[in-house]
């Protein structure tokens, strides 16, 4: 399996498990932790998206409401509290990937010269 | 109550956050300015290549050759293509003409299109249709076939129609995946050599013993390679067989 194989392999496996995910949140974790989602059904494809996504956050957050490990402000407070952090990872990740992709590219191989290894049948 | 300035859109800025409003949006500016600035001036070359529409529709009659890729051979030529020049032919988009060239291999046929162009190496984006390519009266002459030997090539291997013009950049790793769109729609593929060989610098790449480019070969599209392979000179253009399993990518 080369690189390419692998990133497609991983997306799809993350999809996969995101509609699943979505399909058991959809149907019936949202009627468990969010009583003003009872009974209305019109709006729940339009987040099926964000939940392929971000299925990861809405296990946790759903994990959090359900077993009412903190009070119903502070179920919020952790993920605000990495805001701050990940906006800062996410920022210098983007100049360590593009740093990275110009160090690591090749160089034109310009003073590499052709090789005749054998003379054709006619010459 | 709170003396903390506090911002509303639609009510004039308090005045202590007007110079940081200002200070903000002069560093953001000048921030993607400069990142824009730092990120073009660390492209490639895109290279001279370009539709040649200030050329006109042009206009010529030649033998057409599978190679398998279509080829004309020029034999009645105009002010611009002379007798005995050899170019590729690609249709209108990410695809080729085989379908229409098929029918004519190894006969006479007048071919009408758009050049592109990039020094050396151009070739005619057809018109569509008969109007493109269309048998013609007389007999083919027999096109002279020259084997070269074989060779051992550095460069990079790209799709004809982009590398002649039709994109910019037409090659590199940022066209990767266009170049292999374009190489599953039959535009022919181009060898760009990293120094030229036998006075070219481009060479129309193909499979072996006559064969299309091997899918294998198309994982390597775009970056830079050493490989071996038999050139034959076809009219006035190089074909160079690539053997695939000698290809290795360069530091």
């Amino acid at each position: 399996m080369d690189v390419a194989q692998a990133l497609v392999m991983g997306m799809q496996t993350w999809g996969i498990i995101g509609a699943i995910v979505a399909l058991i949140f959809l149907t019936i974790g949202i009627d468990r932790i969010d009583e003003d989602a009872r009974g209305a059904y019109v709006f729940r494809p339009l987040l099926i998206p964000a939940v392929l996504l971000i299925w990861p956050i809405v296990l946790w957050r759903w994990w959090q409401i359900e077993t009412e490990r903190a009070a119903w402000a502070a179920r919020y407070r952790p993920v605000r509290a990495y805001y701050g952090a990940a906006v800062c990872l996410m920022s210098l990740g983007i100049v360590v990937i593009v740093f990275s992709g110009l160090s690591i590219r090749q160089t034109w191989p310009g003073d590499v010269a052709p090789v005749q290894l054998s003379e054709g049948v006619t010459q | 109550m709170s003396e903390k300035p506090f911002f509303v859109g639609y009510l004039p800025a308090p005045g202590p956050l007007r110079v940081f409003l200002l200070a903000a949006c002069m560093l953001v500016i000048a921030g993607l300015g400069t990142a824009g600035y730092l990120m073009g001036a660390a492209q490639d070359d895109p290279g001279p290549g370009a539709f040649r529409f200030d050329y006109g529709r042009q206009t010529v009659t030649g033998v057409v050759e599978m190679t398998p890729y279509p080829v004309i051979h020029v034999t009645e030529g105009n002010d611009r293509i002379k007798p005995g020049d050899s170019f590729m032919m690609t249709a209108g988009g990410k695809s080729g003409v085989d379908s229409r060239a098929m029918p004519l291999n190894g006969q006479l046929a007048q071919v009408s299109g758009i050049v592109l162009e990039r020094g050396d190496l151009y070739m005619m984006q057809l018109r569509g249709g008969r109007n493109g390519l269309r048998a013609a009266e007389g007999d083919a002459p027999a096109i002279p076939i020259e084997p070269q030997g074989r060779w051992q090539l550095t460069g990079e291997i790209c799709d004809g129609k982009c590398l002649a013009g039709a994109m910019r950049p037409g090659r590199g790793l940022a066209h990767k995946a266009c170049a292999n769109l374009c190489l599953l729609g039959d535009v022919p593929p181009i060898f760009v050599s990293s120094q030229p060989v036998l006075g070219s610098e481009f060479l129309l790449v193909t499979g072996p013993d006559g064969t299309r480019l091997p899918r294998d070969a198309y994982d390597y599209v775009a970056q830079f390679i050493t490989a071996e392979g038999e050139i034959t000179k076809r009219g006035d253009l190089l074909v160079w067989e690539i053997d695939v399993d000698t290809i290795e990518v360069t530091e």
